[in-house]
């Protein structure tokens, strides 16, 4: 079995956009691909900075998506605020444990899990470890599926909003509280595509 | 022959010489794991034949319901498009403009831009714009949610369902077979567009 090497030691790199192994050589100053024109990045630029920030917007959006209503209902049963956990449980109570269940994984272990992940390898990174590289990698990739299938509740808030539109019998209206759902999906989407594994197989000195 | 005589995993940099690949393999980083080129047999027709689908699909999602509800003669439809209105209420609209990005903008474009690609490929010249389209394509790749509408649809179904006499119209079937299509599509990185024709496309 041969050693295995980075690029740069070899004399290569990387074009994420195409998926091209330019020689190094081969770019002109401002390190274009050869193949698809798009700027080659030897690592993300400012990689820690961006993910830390765009987690940090993360965690700062969840507090009000959670504290505020997602939803205003009113109809012959009189009229409600829901939030995402008052709806989890909702559910629960009426023995929809499996939407329940659903819904709990999309909105709520699933942001937490994004926090805790993407705040481990931030750290290990920082402190420059060798431990785990290869679980550390997996956790990343894992970061990088789950990311989207939080927008559930906005889907569903939207369509339930869609069609409950029957004057007496009953409506629904989106609240505060679903923006700033929408938002922790989309900053902390941008968090996980800041952070750049490379890093984490990196050997600083 | 391998369309990148060398390969370079995204994940960890390491660097391999590519080998044939057989129908069914995945060449895997030795280091990490990560899937570094999978066996590729999509043609340009078939790519062209996989756009024209999803397209389909994609037309008959938004112009017939995904969902209605009928309660004594009033009734009540909600597509993608009609999800994106009614989030549409004083500065919650930034939501509505998120939903609307990634559940019809997004796939919208996706499709497009893959069919003027694959349409030029066909006729064996290179797609005019083809580079920013490349980097467009993606660009947008982790921001297409087709799949999550899917998944909201049929969340809102069983919820909705214990309240009002709820019916999935034509349009969900639609946005599943959309979800299947595109997958498909996905899988095929835009990165591997590049091999199909390299004497058309450099």
């Amino acid at each position: 079995m041969t050693a295995l090497r980075q690029s740069l030691e070899l004399g290569l790199v990387l074009c994420r956009t195409c998926g091209l192994a330019a020689s190094r050589a081969s770019l002109d100053a401002d390190w274009r691909c050869p193949r698809c024109r798009s700027r080659i990045e030897h690592r993300t630029p400012f990689s820690t900075e961006k993910t830390l920030a765009w987690l940090i917007a993360g965690i700062v959006f969840y507090i009000p998506a959670n504290l505020l209503p997602v939803m205003h209902t009113s109809g012959l049963m009189g009229e409600a605020d829901s939030t995402i956990l008052g709806g989890i449980f909702e559910f629960w109570r009426s023995g929809d444990w499996d939407i329940a269940l659903l819904i709990f994984i999309a909105s709520v272990a699933v942001p937490f899990t994004k926090f805790i992940a993407i705040g481990l390898l931030l750290l290990s990174v920082r402190n420059n470890s060798r431990w785990q590289q290869h679980q550390r990698t997996a956790l990343y990739r894992i970061v990088e599926f789950i990311g989207y299938w939080s927008m559930l509740d906005v889907i569903v808030v939207a369509l339930t909003s869609a069609l409950m539109q029957f004057q007496v019998l009953g409506t629904a209206e989106p609240r505060a509280g679903i923006a700033f759902f929408c938002a922790v999906v989309v900053v902390t989407m941008l968090s996980a595509l800041s952070f750049d594994p490379r890093l984490i197989w990196d050997r600083r000195a | 022959m391998p369309a990148n005589p060398i390969l370079i995993c995204r994940d960890c940099d390491t660097v391999y010489r590519a080998v044939p690949l057989q129908r069914g393999d995945v060449a895997l980083c030795r280091r990490c794991d990560a899937v570094l080129a999978r066996y590729f047999a999509a043609s340009v027709e078939s790519g062209l034949a996989l756009v024209c689908a999803a397209a389909i699909f994609f037309a008959i999602a938004n112009l017939t319901p995904i969902l209605s509800i009928d309660i004594a003669g009033i009734e009540t439809k909600a597509n993608i498009w009609f999800a994106v209105r009614s989030l549409q209420q004083g500065w919650i609209s930034v939501a509505a403009f998120g939903l609307a990005l990634t559940t019809f903008i997004i796939p919208a474009v996706q499709i497009a831009l893959l069919f003027w690609v694959l349409l030029f490929a066909r006729i064996g010249h290179r797609p005019p714009g083809f580079g920013p389209i490349m980097r467009l394509l993606h660009r947008t790749r982790p921001w297409s949610m087709t799949e999550v509408f899917l998944l909201g649809a049929l969340v809102a179904i069983v919820k909705l369902a214990n309240w009002v006499p709820i019916t999935a119209g034509a349009g969900i079937w639609a946005i599943a077979a959309l979800t299947i299509v595109l997958a498909v599509l996905g899988r095929c990185d835009p990165a591997s567009w590049w091999s199909i024709a390299p004497a058309v496309m450099t």
